[in-house]
């Protein structure tokens, strides 16, 4: 891989030595310079890699004879985020505010929806997930985006407030399974999907907050309820049974 | 059986259309409370970068920094926190829309994110 990305002095000229402009990222005072005729693509997991049939010699060739876009500096993000790391682990703060601006919004989205109704909380979590990043910002090695990084940890902070709230007495509900609410259904026929969503949201609300967790974790983290029952200290069966138990409440809340 | 896949599909398919859903921006005094947070945990273990070694990074100061960048003081006080007595983070922390402009403000480029 032949990406790099380089610590430049301050001072350093803005113009290379056959006249093109020095590309600088956001204002950081570090250089990133892509060795000639390599133009990586980025994979879905944020890696660098380069296209199956590529061949050192035609690579600019056929990107300029097809008029197709020449990638700007392939994998920018990976470089740039290493830059922004070094930068911010330099106590620039600067930097600092450039991290917090870039991601708070994605992040906030994140927990947002996974603690949703909890706006209370919300603001405290994605606090969480910033300090928890600078307490460990060292041990990022730019394998991943810094994106997914910092993902990783507002899924961990999320998990951890699911985990305390599932493990306080579940609430004790006196309700009824009818029959009849799980009959065949064709939602996406009777519903568009900005109505399911706002009814989604509408139902999870009314809920007890222990089945609106357990139901956010299985169905919008997607997470195995034998994962669950390990993070929670609980048995699978357990899991299972709350989970039955929350699906049947929101069902009948739905279909009221 | 039945139940549970019907259960299963019905759930799934109610996760994909709420999550699809566009997301709100996050508040901008909460982004300002973050930056707050981060620049006075960096601060406590070591001095920050100075305003000197900002400026020669090329990194834009706003009119207080520039103050404090030009007086004559040592790179100690330089590399103070300032924005802790500053009325821009106040506003920043306080209000969804504070009256700050300034360029170089790091609260004001939280503001306009």
């Amino acid at each position: 891989m032949r990406l790099s990305a380089s610590l430049m002095p301050c001072d350093c000229p803005d113009t290379l030595a056959d006249g093109s402009l020095r590309p600088v990222v956001s204002g950081l005072p570090f250089a990133l310079s892509i060795e000639p005729n390599v133009f990586p693509t980025p994979s879905s997991k944020g890696e660098l890699s380069l296209p199956a049939d590529y061949t050192p010699e035609d690579c600019r060739v056929s990107s300029l004879r097809e008029s197709q876009p020449v990638p700007e500096l392939g994998n920018a993000s990976s470089a740039e985020d290493r830059a922004l790391v070094t930068a911010i682990l330099q106590k620039d703060r600067k930097a600092t505010a450039e991290f917090v601006a870039r991601y708070t919004d994605e992040i906030y989205g994140y927990v947002r929806c996974r603690l949703f109704p909890r706006y209370d909380v919300v603001n405290d979590v994605v606090q969480e997930v910033f300090l928890a990043a600078w307490e460990n910002l060292g041990q990022f090695r730019g394998e991943g985006s810094l994106r997914s990084w910092l993902l990783g940890i507002a899924r961990h902070k999320v998990e951890t407030y699911y985990r305390t709230q599932l493990r306080t007495p579940e609430p004790i509900e006196n309700y009824t399974e009818d029959p009849g609410i799980h009959s065949t259904f064709s939602i996406t026929d009777r519903l568009e999907q900005e109505q399911i969503r706002k009814k989604a949201w509408q139902v999870m609300s009314s809920l007890p907050e222990t089945y609106r967790l357990v139901l956010i974790w299985r169905y919008w983290d997607r997470t195995p309820t034998r994962d669950m029952a390990v993070k929670t200290g609980k048995t699978e069966k357990a899991i299972e049974r709350l989970l039955a138990r929350a699906r049947a409440v929101f069902r009948e809340r739905w279909d009221s | 059986m039945t139940r549970d896949r019907s259960d299963e599909e019905f759930f799934r398919v109610v996760a994909d259309a709420s999550e699809s859903s566009e997301t709100l921006p996050a508040p901008s005094s909460l982004k300002a409370r973050i930056y707050s947070a981060l620049v006075n945990r960096q601060a406590e273990a070591a001095p920050l970068m100075s305003f000197t070694e900002l400026k020669a990074c090329g990194q834009r100061l706003c009119v207080f920094e520039e103050l404090v960048r030009i007086a004559p003081v040592g790179e100690t006080i330089k590399s103070l926190n300032v924005c802790r007595v500053c009325h821009a983070r106040v506003l920043a922390e306080r209000m969804e829309n504070p009256p700050i402009f300034w360029n170089g403000c790091p609260y004001v480029q939280l503001k306009n994110s």
